[in-house]
């Protein structure tokens, strides 16, 4: 939320720029794990780099993904993100994305209250956008989290690799 | 076109390094290692010495009655992993202990990299079936890390047949989710460096695999993903056949969500939870000491107090006399 409230405040004072807001789903799969979706919003300006850089926020859940309707543990993931775009006019846009945040698992049982649920997030991720002339933005990326667990520390279902599918709608 | 032609060379480099460091075979010292194959598990040799079903073929009544217990290691060790146990229980003398040798295991590097995890798992339903077969009434199973996931697999598969299960099963650090999480990147990985290398403690070594090909890692990967959904599917325990986990709170291993995965994932047949146990600990497979650099009397104090606990869930007959 604070991280909402930031993002926002810069979008109120660069009122007056040519800006782009986009928001939408973020459908993620981590290699050998879960699928977890949610939404994600994007914000660039004018005075970014000439939009070619952007500021993001996620949330992704196992709740939308493996975890509906089964016993996959409970698991939420919250990004805020920075995203250069390398050819921000051609149709194919390759972007990299450095992403942080916080992660929270759900383990449900007291049992487990000495065992870590949460953790920082930081991830790199490298993929393409495309540009469309309808104003719908997909994204395809596939991501490293820098941030697992070991066993020793971190939560147990915080793997490295993902890959994610994001569909956005140009709201301003 | 010279960009063209500099790309090609380029993408050919790269092949080749690639190619170079495929099926690369680790150096192995053959008089100190497992995986060279001059140290088979003893057990091979000798399996009236670790079998129930070898050590004894025409049972006495009084056998046939006594509780067994199979024990099985994990991946990449061998019968040693419950040496200790075995000992423990002999001088009790409440129950008989049976090791297991699972395939594949405590042979050489080359067998190691040939066997799948259903071959792994044979000669748990072996000794099972060979036991049943020679009347054996009260028998348990016992796994560590690995034989974790292959026994549920007998158990959710049916492979146990109804009426024919085993009374007790117990977990010690079974593994559902690797602590290396690099481990879920050996399939893409996996052919790139051919296999990885344990460190192992000095008394360690010929007890353990020092090498791991990444067939059996892959093996490993899709023994765990399968596990794994089928506990988001749910797993009901038949009638009659009772599960008690142990999980160290910290393992370098087997990540102690593993626990958790268990517990959210599998029901009794009564619909209730198993009997989860996690432990102050930070071994994997704490209820095996020997030849480890170095553990506490913590460590030692809680082995002795978990085979005391084990005693009463496979003998509590024993109570009573």
């Amino acid at each position: 939320m604070p991280c909402l409230i930031l993002i926002f405040s810069f979008i109120q004072r660069v009122e007056g720029q040519e800006k782009e807001i986009t928001a939408g789903i973020r459908l993620q799969k981590t290699h050998n794990l879960y699928f977890e979706n949610g939404i994600t919003a994007d914000f660039t300006s004018s005075k970014l780099w000439d939009q070619r850089l952007h500021l993001g926020v996620s949330y992704v859940t196992s709740r939308l993904g493996t975890a509906l309707g089964s016993n996959a543990i409970k698991q939420d993931n919250y990004l805020a993100t920075i995203q250069y775009n390398f050819r921000r006019t051609k149709i194919i846009n390759p972007i990299v994305r450095l992403n942080g945040g916080f992660f929270h698992a759900n383990l449900e049982s007291p049992l487990f209250d000495d065992l870590p649920n949460n953790s920082a997030l930081c991830s790199l991720e490298g993929g393409i956008t495309l540009n469309l002339k309808v104003p719908v933005r997909p994204s395809l990326s596939f991501g490293y989290n820098l941030i697992t667990g070991d066993g020793l520390s971190g939560p147990g279902t915080l793997f490295p690799l993902f890959y994610q599918l994001s569909i956005s709608y140009k709201i301003l | 076109m010279k960009k063209i032609f500099s790309f090609f060379i380029i993408v050919i480099g790269v092949f080749a390094i690639l190619l170079q460091s495929c099926n690369k075979e680790p150096d192995i010292d053959k008089s100190t290692m497992i995986d060279g194959g001059a140290l088979p598990d003893p057990s091979i040799a000798h399996p009236e010495k670790y079998l129930v079903s070898y050590a004894y073929p025409t049972p006495t009544q009084l056998q046939l009655l006594s509780p067994v217990v199979i024990a099985v290691h994990g991946y990449s060790a061998t019968t040693w992993e419950w040496d200790e146990f075995r000992h423990w229980s002999d001088s009790v003398g409440h129950f008989m202990t049976s090791q297991v040798l699972l395939g594949g295991h405590g042979r050489s590097y080359e067998e190691f990299k040939k066997a799948n995890w259903h071959d792994w798992q044979k000669p748990i339903l072996d000794e099972f079936n060979r036991l049943k077969n020679l009347g054996y009434k009260n028998i348990s199973v016992i796994g560590s890390s690995t034989a974790g996931p292959l026994i549920l697999n007998l158990i959710y598969t049916g492979a146990f047949s109804t009426g024919n299960m085993p009374n007790q099963v117990i977990f010690v650090d079974p593994i559902i989710i690797a602590s290396s999480k690099l481990l879920s990147l050996v399939n893409i990985v996996g052919p790139v460096i051919s296999y990885t290398e344990t460190s192992l403690d000095p008394k360690e070594m010929g007890h353990y695999y020092q090498y791991r090909p990444q067939e059996s890692l892959n093996e490993l990967q899709d023994l765990l993903n399968i596990t794994r959904k089928k506990l988001e599917d749910g797993i009901q325990l038949p009638t009659g056949l009772n599960l008690t986990v142990y999980k160290s709170l910290k393992d370098p291993s087997a990540d102690p969500y593993s626990a958790v995965l268990l517990y959210k994932g599998i029901s009794t047949s009564g619909g209730e939870k198993p009997d989860i146990r996690m432990v102050d600990s930070d071994l994997h497979v704490f209820t095996n000491l020997q030849g480890r650099k170095a553990y506490s009397a913590k460590d030692k104090a809680l082995q002795i107090k978990t085979f005391r606990e084990i005693d009463l869930i496979i003998s509590p007959g024993f109570l009573k006399r």
